[in-house]
């Protein structure tokens, strides 16, 4: 635990420094109240409004900003894991973006055209999106192992085709919803049926739904899949030692394939929570850059499942209290001001584990090499 | 500890792996600040904050393993960082000059325009000496720099170290090889646990001295020849006319055959880069074979793949062991059951069982006394010898039927050299087949019941135990056997 523990220390730092900073920007260019009235609001308006509620305030106070903030983390932790996964065997994944417009798109489509009861629909459109999201991070994949270019640019790449695709084509042609009556002026693709729509689990309490628990589940799992299953050590060691793990007699394409196969299903899965879970169908465009994010969460959480999980739920929080920050006049970018911010600095933890280490020299271990390198 | 070095001398620093040698050394290069003491150079005390303080103050360093970028000339090596330029771009043609008139002046025979990476490993350290020469080192700090020579090359060092020291400058050398050292320096420092623990005059003393004073207590003295007779079993390798392709796409096997038996161990003796490597490369299913056939263990040579030859039963101790053998940012114990990974006790079903590698792991490191036998540690923690011992451990643990070594002992310290030859001999008595390529004449000789000798992807000669020759196999080595037809 005490390992765990700093090892997340850098990322703790990073937010609350961000946090501070930020404070400071709004105490700058308005004044100290404001700033400090609009953290409450964003702080109150992701973890619930308990003031209100323990006023005597009725419960969706609490609920309302919870189930927000638990949907925005919800797709944070899907895309962050996307990212992380990649990662995992050493490759970096820009494409969440890409991958999650394929996966919202096939949730959409599978949503409105199949009909069949929810016990199958469910699952037959999440297994759509994360088909389709695979897919397409398994361009990438195909393409570095079989022809060695690099996946950061066909995943950017495969970013800009998606939105050409899919916002620029599909969605504003062949399957641009029907209007129906007098609902002449809708966007996107027709409205999913009632029996794809994930379940909302507190009712009219709150928008939270099965997306939330679906999120936490794929990142327990990928956990365990890393940790405890021969294919998740085969698939570290890969990242961490591609020629050893060759010469150990690892398959390294296939494990590559694999994971970056699974970072792709994990993005899809998040556009099938956006799609299934609050759009109900796919939306013109699709609205804010979650699969970006993802890099900034997967990094923030240290590309580990369970911490990403945590970064996820916390800045679920700041966005979905962010909007509520609109109220003091500061504008709702601001949650992703500090989001941005903190990645910068967990970008510099090799200066926090620097300073780190300084204040605990006794305890490295002794004489580990400083500079190695390796003769080709 | 404290230490003086006296202008113009050729100190040799001797000691075990982990006692301090390198830190030391990193110390003086301004790699590592010191907890408390100072250094004092030409009396003044110095501050060296960074490789770069040292560098301006005439030191230089030789690092074990090379810090060259292989894609460049050698030239461009050598002025890298400070670089000639003619108004304001690279000035290729000075930066020759200059390099082969520093060349000239230190007597090294260098082509100033050939790529790095072409040259054999010999050259390439005479490269890094010229790089730091040509920054003014006054002082030249030598990581184990004899670790990867043939013994040609390695006196060719021993010439160019006392020709530096002739003119003035200053060598230290960090050495294992108690031979050598006394053979080139004049005076060395015996280190042990982070102390230093004598300094000698290089003609008062004799190897055996060194090395106990080097191990105190700990060790045996270093291990005798083996004596048992030469007996071996079936045929687990016959290999014909193999031809494969280097790295830099030339021929690196040119038709070679070779046969190895259960219950012996066959040397493969030569200078770096005759193809060596790329035998055991395709022995274990590394690099793909471009023609030729054998039987190995059973199946064929044409597609075999690392995890076929593992299946097989075929264990390696590759050459590059922090690329090849670790992962240095895992565990130990996840480094000990890496390549079994999927077979109990590391594995149940598709699982990773944890108690059972542990238990597997914690034998290993105990059997092998590796120190500090922690199984959690990353491995990176480990000095070299210990990784060594890890891979050693891991690959015998698994009951190889041919067991594919090479540079086996590289850097190692006596103890660790003395337990790797005996592990090895080990598992010849066990039964199994061992391969052995070594750079190291001296080992290949100690060891082996047969030696096949390569040059240029060519076998040039074969010996027996009865019949070795050292003077013949050095001859051999260099591709004597075509001039006498």
């Amino acid at each position: 635990m005490g390992e765990r523990a700093r090892q997340a220390l850098p990322s703790v730092l990073s937010v609350l420094l961000a946090l501070v900073l930020c404070w400071i920007a709004i105490a700058m260019t308005r004044d100290v109240d404001t700033a400090t009235r609009a953290y409450l609001q964003m702080f109150w308006g992701g973890v619930g409004n308990w003031p209100a509620f323990l006023d005597g305030g009725p419960v969706s106070a609490l609920t309302r900003p919870l189930g927000e903030a638990a949907m925005k983390a919800a797709l944070l932790t899907l895309t962050g894991l996307s990212v992380a996964v990649a990662f995992k065997v050493g490759l970096f994944n820009i494409g969440a973006q890409g991958q999650m417009i394929l996966g919202a798109l096939a949730a959409a489509v599978v949503g409105a055209q199949l009909n069949v009861p929810a016990v199958l629909h469910i699952p037959a459109a999440l297994a759509a999106a994360a088909l389709a999201g695979g897919t397409w991070s398994g361009i990438a994949a195909a393409l570095r192992i079989r022809r060695g270019v690099h996946e950061v640019i066909s995943t950017i790449m495969l970013n800009w085709v998606a939105v050409s695709l899919v916002d620029n084509w599909l969605v504003i042609g062949p399957l641009k919803a029907v209007a129906q009556g007098q609902q002449s002026s809708i966007t996107g693709t027709a409205e999913i049926l009632s029996s794809a729509q994930l379940p909302r689990l507190l009712g009219d309490l709150s928008r939270l739904n099965l997306g939330f628990p679906l999120a936490l589940a794929a990142a327990v799992g990928v956990d365990l899949w890393l940790k405890r299953l021969r294919v998740g050590f085969e698939t570290r060691a890969v990242g961490l030692g591609p020629e050893a793990a060759r010469t150990a007699g690892v398959p390294v394409a296939w494990r590559t394939g694999q994971a970056m196969v699974l970072a792709g299903a994990m993005a899809g899965l998040a556009g099938a929570v956006l799609v299934l879970g609050t759009e109900g169908r796919y939306p013109g465009t699709l609205g804010a850059p979650y699969g970006f994010d993802g890099i900034a969460i997967a990094l923030i959480g240290n590309n580990n499942p369970l911490g990403l999980t945590v970064a996820a739920l916390v800045f679920g929080v700041l966005r979905a209290g962010g909007t509520r920050m609109q109220l003091l006049g500061v504008h709702k970018s601001f949650p992703e001001l500090i989001q941005g911010l903190a990645l910068l600095f967990v970008a510099g933890r090799l200066i926090w584990l620097a300073v780190l280490r300084r204040r605990t020299r006794p305890s490295v271990a002794p004489a580990a090499p400083v500079v190695e390198v390796p003769r080709a | 500890m404290s230490l003086d070095i006296r202008e113009g001398e050729l100190l040799a620093v001797v000691g075990e792996n982990g006692a301090g040698k390198s830190s030391l050394m990193n110390v003086l290069y301004g790699l590592y600040q010191p907890d408390a003491g100072e250094v004092v150079l030409d009396g003044q005390p110095v501050r060296l904050k960074s490789p770069r303080d040292a560098i301006a103050r005439g030191i230089g360093m030789v690092h074990q393993h090379f810090m060259l970028v292989p894609t460049l000339s050698v030239a461009e090596n050598v002025v890298l960082g400070r670089e000639p330029t003619r108004r304001g771009v690279f000035d290729v043609e000075r930066a020759c000059e200059e390099v082969a008139a520093t060349c000239q002046r230190f007597g090294f025979q260098l082509e100033p325009r050939a790529r790095v990476d072409t040259l054999t490993v010999g050259s390439q350290q005479k490269v890094e000496i010229v790089k730091a020469l040509h920054r003014g080192a006054q002082v030249l700090i030598l990581d184990e720099p004899t670790a990867v020579l043939t013994p040609q090359e390695a006196d060719e060092l021993a010439r160019v170290m006392r020709g530096l020291v002739a003119q003035g400058r200053t060598v230290v050398l960090i050495s294992h090889k108690l031979d050598e050292v006394l053979g080139v320096s004049s005076r060395v420092a015996v280190m042990r646990r982070g102390r230093l623990v004598t300094e000698v005059r290089a003609q008062d003393t004799t190897a055996a001295a060194l090395s106990s004073l080097m191990v105190g207590d700990s060790h045996p003295a270093a291990a005798q020849v083996s004596t048992q007779a030469h007996a071996p079993g079936a045929v687990v390798l016959d290999a014909k006319d193999l031809k494969a392709v280097g790295d830099n796409g030339r021929p690196a096997l040119r038709g070679v055959s070779l046969t190895v038996h259960a219950g012996e161990i066959v040397g493969i003796a030569g200078v770096d880069g005759n193809g060596q490597r790329e035998l055991a490369e395709v022995l274990t299913g590394l690099r793909a074979l471009e023609s030729g056939e054998g039987t190995l263990l059973g199946g064929g040579l044409g597609r075999l793949t690392p995890a076929e030859a593992r299946r097989r039963g075929v264990g390696h101790v590759p050459e590059d062991r922090l690329r090849r053998a670790v992962v240095k940012d895992m565990t130990v114990e996840e480094n000990v059951a890496l390549g079994r990974h999927a077979q109990p006790p590391f594995a149940k079903g598709p699982w990773v069982d944890f108690a059972g590698r542990r238990e597997r792991a914690n034998a290993l490191l105990r059997d092998y006394d590796v120190r500090p036998p922690d199984p959690e540690l990353p491995l990176r923690a480990l000095s070299g010898g210990n990784q060594q011992k890890v891979v050693v451990a891991r690959e015998l643990d698994a009951n190889p039927k041919l067991l594919v070594v090479v540079q086996p002992t590289r850097g190692l310290d006596i103890g660790a050299v003395a337990q790797v030859h005996a592990r090895l001999r080990e598992a010849r008595a066990r039964g199994a087949g061992v391969l052995m390529v070594s750079l190291d004449l001296e080992e290949v000789l100690a060891l082996s019941d047969r030696v096949y000798v390569f040059f240029e992807g060519r076998v040039t000669g074969t010996f027996t135990r009865d019949a070795f020759d050292e003077r013949e196999l050095g001859r051999r080595m260099t591709g004597a056997e075509a001039a006498h037809g």
